[in-house]
This record gives structure tokens, sequence and C-alpha cells, in this order.
């Protein structure tokens, strides 16, 4: 048997020798692009047609109340009532924004390529639920950080501007519960396809077939069940949660149709915890068996 | 049957998701019956199941995903090239895609909402009911077909539609029911049954007129769109 006469050349391939960024960064990574995703930044002007439709509506229409407001002297909706008057808007936000966060990369099937990275399994999940958290919650906030600033303005000292950011910050936490608990079911529909047009479909689907229970619930016989209506759907239990934690800032009109919530405050906020947990859990579990793949 | 419509129907039912269309309907019928059942009031769980649910949610979301589904699915993978290179005129391409989707909406969705008027009034509404949804399952198909020729978003065009213009504006600005397909349904069905279950400010002549307006309308804009379709790549 002969020497081997080949011959390794060295053209010049090198070792990476600067910092290796951990966990933390691939996370933080993934959930500033979520963020910007949700929005259509760093895109396409055709990505930000929907998303920036949706944002110039809310704003306008916080304008608009603004505007009223000043002229009339008096507050025609409060913070809290605000994100209540939009639903419609944040559930059509949810079609968009979700399925470009989970969607996309399912069908591009470029998951592999996530998970060869230092990143756990349930981290790319959180890290989109996150993005799409926030993308919500800016949604919702920066429309009554406007209110606030057009009522801080035309209020009449220190004291009447304390008192308006007094009732913002109850609407801003009011915007916080919406957005986890929209985004969690939302991003959970949409990781099953991973078609964009379905997912979105699917979505609205969801939220706007399980209103007409609550409908239905609320004109039993029972007693009982109208006043557990509200759980049957994610908007009126994100309301019946606000209504018992923060019942005046919602029922601003003691005689008008409200939501009778009877005992069962406690078990509305309980309802939406079991949902949002569920979401979540399901979530991971779905991204378990897809990273497996 | 056309090999055209053989070809839509088989991408439509050789899915799964598309078993994803059931619960709509399936829901529709459980909350009639389930109040039917417990003996409330028709008055009061009429309109939130067969306006709110049927004709606002059912109706318009089966169409949106079927009619969708028809052209812009394949438009959406490329293979709608196979069938735009073969020698047929357009109209033979749009039309028979067309027809399965308003039909397989219209199944989908009258038989429903004929159950949920039977077990809410009488026969004459749920026929009433079945009718309208069938001219109304024509005019969403058509209107959302011509959508997926005309964007790479359809879906989410419609949702725009669905959501914001005749959910949102039409509660809001009464004028602009005017120009909603669900208000046109509306006033059908109350002009062929005559109850206090439906109610809307649309006059029948309107609602017929505009009607027939969106469906020739946009069917031949499809018609038009498709005859200078450009096949272009994913966009961002």
């Amino acid at each position: 048997m002969s020497e081997p006469t080949g011959v390794i050349h060295d053209i010049g391939y090198q070792r990476y020798t600067g910092p290796r960024l951990g966990r933390g960064h691939v996370f933080g990574a993934l959930y500033l692009h979520g963020v910007r995703t949700a929005f259509g930044l760093g895109r396409s002007a055709k990505a930000k047609i929907f998303p920036w439709l949706v944002v110039g509506i809310v704003l306008m229409v916080a304008a608009s109340v603004t505007a009223i407001s000043s002229q009339l002297g008096e507050q025609i909706i409060t913070y809290a009532q605000f994100a209540d008057a939009m639903s419609w808007l944040v559930i059509f936000f949810v079609a968009v924004a979700a399925p470009e966060l989970v969607s996309r990369d399912l069908r591009s099937g470029v998951l592999p390529l996530y998970f060869s990275r230092p990143l756990p399994h349930a981290d790319y999940p959180l890290a989109k639920l996150l993005a799409l958290v926030t993308a919500l919650f800016l949604l919702l906030g920066a429309p009554q950080l406007l209110m606030f600033l057009g009522a801080a303005f035309s209020a009449a000292g220190m004291g009447a501007v304390w008192d308006e950011l007094l009732d913002l910050l109850p609407g801003l936490l009011y915007a916080g519960l919406w957005a986890v608990v929209f985004a969690s079911v939302g991003l959970l529909i949409a990781s099953f396809t991973g078609k964009r047009a379905f997912a979105a479909g699917g979505i609205v689907a969801v939220f706007l077939m399980t209103t007409p229970i609550v409908g239905i619930l609320s004109v039993l016989p029972s007693h009982t069940a109208n006043q557990l209506s509200g759980i049957a759907s994610p908007p009126t239990l994100v309301q019946g949660v606000g209504i018992w934690t923060m019942h005046d800032l919602l029922i601003t009109d003691p005689d008008g149709p409200g939501v009778d919530l009877g005992p069962f405050g406690p078990l509305y906020a309980l309802a939406a915890v079991a949902l949002v947990a569920g979401c979540v859990a399901l979530l991971l579990a779905r991204y378990e068996k897809v990273a497996a793949r | 049957m056309s090999t055209v419509s053989w070809i839509t129907v088989r991408g439509l039912f050789g899915r799964r998701r598309f078993l994803l269309l059931l619960p709509l309907p399936v829901l529709l019928v459980g909350l009639a019956v389930l109040s039917r059942g417990l003996g409330v009031d028709p008055t009061d769980w009429g309109p939130p199941v067969l306006v709110g649910l049927g004709l606002a949610v059912v109706l318009p979301v089966v169409a949106l995903i079927v009619g969708t589904g028809v052209l812009g699915a394949e438009i959406d993978d490329g293979t709608v090239v196979h069938v735009l290179t073969t020698p047929l005129p357009r109209w033979q391409i749009v039309l028979p895609k067309l027809a399965v989707a308003a039909g397989v909406t219209a199944v989908s969705v009258a038989v429903p909402l004929f159950a949920a008027g039977l077990l809410a009034d009488s026969v004459r509404l749920g026929v009433a009911l079945a009718v309208a949804a069938t001219i109304g399952a024509l005019a969403y198909t058509a209107l959302f077909v011509a959508a997926s020729l005309l964007t790479r978003r359809p879906v989410l065009l419609g949702l725009v539609y669905v959501l914001i213009w005749e959910g949102l504006l039409s509660n809001v600005v009464s004028g602009t029911r005017v120009l909603s397909i669900q208000h046109y349904v509306i006033a059908l069905a109350d002009r062929l049954a005559p109850t206090n279950l439906l109610g809307t400010t649309v006059s029948v002549s309107v609602a017929m007129a505009m009607t027939t307006l969106v469906i020739v309308a946009t069917t031949l804009l499809s018609i038009d769109r498709l005859r200078s379709f450009s096949v272009a790549g994913e966009t961002s």
C-alpha cells in the first residue's frame, strides 16, 4: 500500500473568535424583530398597509374624542372604555399581525434554522407572544396617551392633570389585559397553519362566533347563566374582569344597559387567567411538536 | 360539470382544512336548538342568532374563506398558470369557479339558516332566510373572487370590508348601509317573510338593484382582471 499523496491546502478558513451571544440575546433579537414585523417595519410598503390602517383609525378616533372632550369640557369616554370601543379593530389587528409572526416561518420551513441556535423550544413562541402583546399594548396604549395629553393641556391646574393621570393608569392596565388575552388566543390559532390567509380567517371566525353565544346566554331564563354569559367570549370576558376590578371607570352611566356580573367577578378573573394559561400551554406543546419534526 | 369546476371542487374539499368551516353552521343550529329548547322568547334570541351570528358572521366569513380559496389559493401557490395556459376564454374560468364558490357557501349557510328560521318563527321565515342567504352568498363570493384578483392579500382586504365597513361603520353611520351586502340580505329576507325579528333601513328595491349590480360588476371585473393577469412572485 502506497503512502497517500493528497495535500490539504490551507485556504484561509478561520474560527470565529468574537464574543458568542447567548440565549438572552437570541430571545431579545426575536422579540424586537417580532414587534417590528407586527407593524411591518423594515418590510415593503405593502406589508405596512393593513397594520398602519388600524393604527391610523385608532389614533384618528382618539384625536377626535380628545377634540370633542375639550370643546364640551367633559370626558365623553374614559380611558378604559376606549379599549372596549376598539374591540373589532383589535381583532382585525390580531388577524393581520399573528399570521405574519408565526405562519410565515411555518410555511417557509425555517424553524430548524432557529432551533439550531442556543434557543430552547419554548423561547421561540414566547418571544413571538411577547412581541404580539407589546404590539397590541402599543396599539391601545398610544391613543390613550394621546387622549391624556389632550386632556392634560386643556386641564385647569396640576390637580386636574393628576386626576387625569389616575384615570389613565388603570386604562393602560386594562389595555394590557386586552393585549395579553387577545395575543395568546390569536397566536395559538395562527400557529396551527402555515397559510396566512387561513390563519387570518380562523382568528376572526373564532373571535366573532363566540360573541353571539354571549347574546344567547344573556337572554336565557336562568339568572346565573345571564351573569356568567360574558365568560363565553374573549372580549366580554376581558370586559367582565375590568368591570369587576374598576367598575366606575367602565360603567359611567349608572342607568345604562350595564353588564350585571352578580357575585361572579372573581370567576371572570379566574377564567381569563385559565384562558391565557391554556393558550400558552397549547402554544408551547405545538412548538414541541413542530420542533421535533 | 366542466373540468375547471371539478378541479375547484377538489381543491376545496380535498384538504382537511375545509372541515374548519363546519363549526360555524353547527354553532348556528346548536344555539337555535338550545334557545328553543329552553323556551326563550324568539324576539329575544332571534336577532342575535339569525342576524348577529348567521347573516353578520357565518355568511361573510364562510364566503370569504371559500371565495378567496377558489382562485386565491391557486394564485398563491402558482398552479393557476396551468389553468391560464389552456386555450379557455377567461369567462369559462371565472364563472365555473364562482359557481362552485357560491354553491358551497350557499349550501353551508342556507341549510343552518333555514333550520334556525324554522325554529324561530315559521317555515316561511326559514325559506326566506335560505333564499336571501343564497343570493347573499353569490354577491359575497363574487366580491371576494374579484378581491383575490385585485390584491395579493385578499383575505385581509375582505376582512376590512366585513369587519370595519359592515361591522363597525354600518352601526355608527347608518348611511353606509346602502353599500353593505349584509343589509341587502336582511332587507330581502324581511320582504319575503315579514316578521319583527329582522329589520333594516335599506329598502327592498335598493337592495335588489344593488345586489344585482354588485354581482354583475364584480364578475365582469374578475373576468377583465384575469384577462390581463400577471404572474408575480411571492411578495413580502
